[in-house]
């Protein structure tokens, strides 16, 4: 009896019910389909997904990082040419200016002395005419004048050399 | 989409009807329940250790299973269905509650439970292996059944259900046969045969022990834990209201009725740290990283599977 009472207890301690087993699979089926579609699946899935989200972002800044860092640098160099460039533009302008003032310096001095010099011509030419003139008045003078003391017409033609020595004279004497 | 709303909250429907149909008849059975025997005298009654109550049973099978030791056939509902019916609604509504906002930017509830999948995400790869990862959510699954399945004992309303040999040995069978479906699916039946004979072939019996010791000794360390930390308590608080009673049994006994078992207050909390919490949440850890391991040992790497690769070529 006492065994009895034993194995009873026994039983019921370490007993293996069907149907105790047959509700422990099916619950540990309906909660792995359950949780698996409610909390696993999307909750792995939105973690992956952000861990991609986050790693293109960081590729993507490290991306443009790099392309700024490269256009920065193209950006320098083509600002230092330009600023080389410029001083070149610049040394070539005031290099020209200079040969350009030069040039109009001669031009003007060139201009200058012939202008001078055909002013000189020109009042050689005057002063020669003037000259010219005198002579003509002073030699028609001098026939008027010897015509009246010897009273008799005198010829110019025939006392040309006479006048003109005479005026030569004058000249000289004068 | 909808159709998966309207599934998921008729089962929970469905399990709270269980469950409170079954707590109902629970109630209703009690009196007539488990009859302690007559030899017994006085001092045993102090210490009772039970296993699962019976709340429906068919008698007709019951007569049957009475012939066959430990095996039971007739008791259809004991209070161990109705503790993994609770666990099984509890994780249902938890689930249910997460699935509904889960979002980009996660909010406190969300971190927490992500930190949580993730640490189970890296324990299944790290044990299991990269190509392994599609068990996760059983590990998942098994090892929150597993501790709530202990600690819903820490309720007094439901009895742990792994305090049941029944839950921990059909968890162990499932794990077996994932074992062998794996092990035939990757290396081919002859190939398991064989596998069997492997060192040496005097060693086939051994091997095939050491097969059906598996489940069973998995099925046996999670029970023998949950159930003898109950024993312990028994046995904790019965000699401690020995020690009351020693103590304090000059007092009349009009006062000592009164009086609480000033020694069962207290002293048994601590232990029940140990033995509930922090057995259960080792023993729950346990069974999963064992499942992982055993499971883990019938999917190798694919590249470790030679065979079935030139098999796939050829086909």
């Amino acid at each position: 009896m006492e065994f009895q009472w034993f194995l009873q207890n026994f039983e019921d301690f370490v007993g293996v019910n069907l149907w105790t087993m047959l509700f422990a699979w099916l619950n540990l089926l309906i909660l792995y389909i359950l949780l698996k579609k409610l909390a696993f699946k999307p909750l792995m899935s939105m973690i992956s997904s952000r861990q991609k989200e986050i790693d293109d972002m960081y590729s993507d800044a490290e991306s443009q990082k790099a392309m700024a860092e490269k256009m920065k640098g193209e950006y320098e160099e083509k600002l230092s040419s330009a600023n080389e460039r410029s001083e070149e533009i610049l040394k070539d302008a005031h290099r020209r200016a200079l040969l350009r003032e030069e040039e109009i310096l001669r031009d003007a001095e060139a201009k200058a002395k012939r202008t001078l010099e055909r002013a000189e011509e020109e009042i050689e030419l005057e002063k020669k005419k003037a000259v010219n003139d005198v002579k003509d008045e002073l030699s028609e003078m001098a026939i008027g004048i010897a015509s009246a003391v010897i009273e008799r017409d005198v010829s110019a033609d025939e006392h040309r050399e006479l006048i003109d020595e005479f005026i030569e004279k004058m000249g000289s004497g004068s | 989409m909808k159709a998966k709303k309207i599934l998921v909250r008729l089962i929970i429907l469905l399990s709270v009807l269980l469950i409170v149909g079954a707590l109902c008849l629970l109630v209703m059975t009690v009196g007539g329940g488990v009859t302690p025997p007559e030899e017994s005298g006085g001092d045993e009654a102090l210490i009772s250790v039970e296993g699962a109550r019976v709340i429906l049973g068919i008698p007709a099978l019951q007569k049957i299973s009475e012939k066959i030791p430990l095996l039971e056939l007739g008791n259809v509902l004991t209070t161990t269905a109705i503790s993994l019916f609770t666990v099984s609604l509890i994780l249902i509504i938890l689930a249910a509650l997460i699935s509904r906002k889960i979002e980009k930017r996660p909010g406190k509830v969300q971190v927490v439970v992500e930190k949580l999948v993730t640490m189970l995400h890296n324990l299944v790869r790290d044990t299991m292996g990269e190509h392994n990862l599609k068990f996760m959510p059983y590990i998942g699954t098994l090892f929150l059944s597993s501790i709530l399945g202990t600690l819903i004992g820490m309720t007094q309303i439901f009895p742990s259900a792994t305090k049941d040999l029944s839950v921990t040995l059909a968890w162990a069978l499932v794990t077996t046969g994932m074992v062998w479906y794996n092990n035939i699916k990757n290396f081919g039946f002859g190939q398991w045969l064989k596998g069997f004979t492997e060192p040496i072939v005097v060693m086939t019996p051994m091997n095939i022990v050491s097969e059906i010791a598996q489940p069973i000794s998995l099925a046996f360390r999670h029970f023998g834990n949950v159930a003898g930390g109950g024993v312990l308590t028994a046995l904790i608080y019965a000699a401690l209201a020995g020690l009351n009673q020693f103590i304090f049994g000059w007092l009349p006994d009009t006062l000592l009725s009164v009086l609480p078992t000033v020694f069962q207050i207290g002293i048994p909390a601590v232990l029940s740290i140990y033995f509930d919490l922090f057995s259960g949440f080792v023993q729950a850890l346990v069974f999963s990283l064992l499942t992982m391991v055993y499971v883990g040992g019938a999917c190798p790497p694919p590249e470790e599977l030679p065979k079935k690769k030139a098999k796939k070529t050829e086909g």
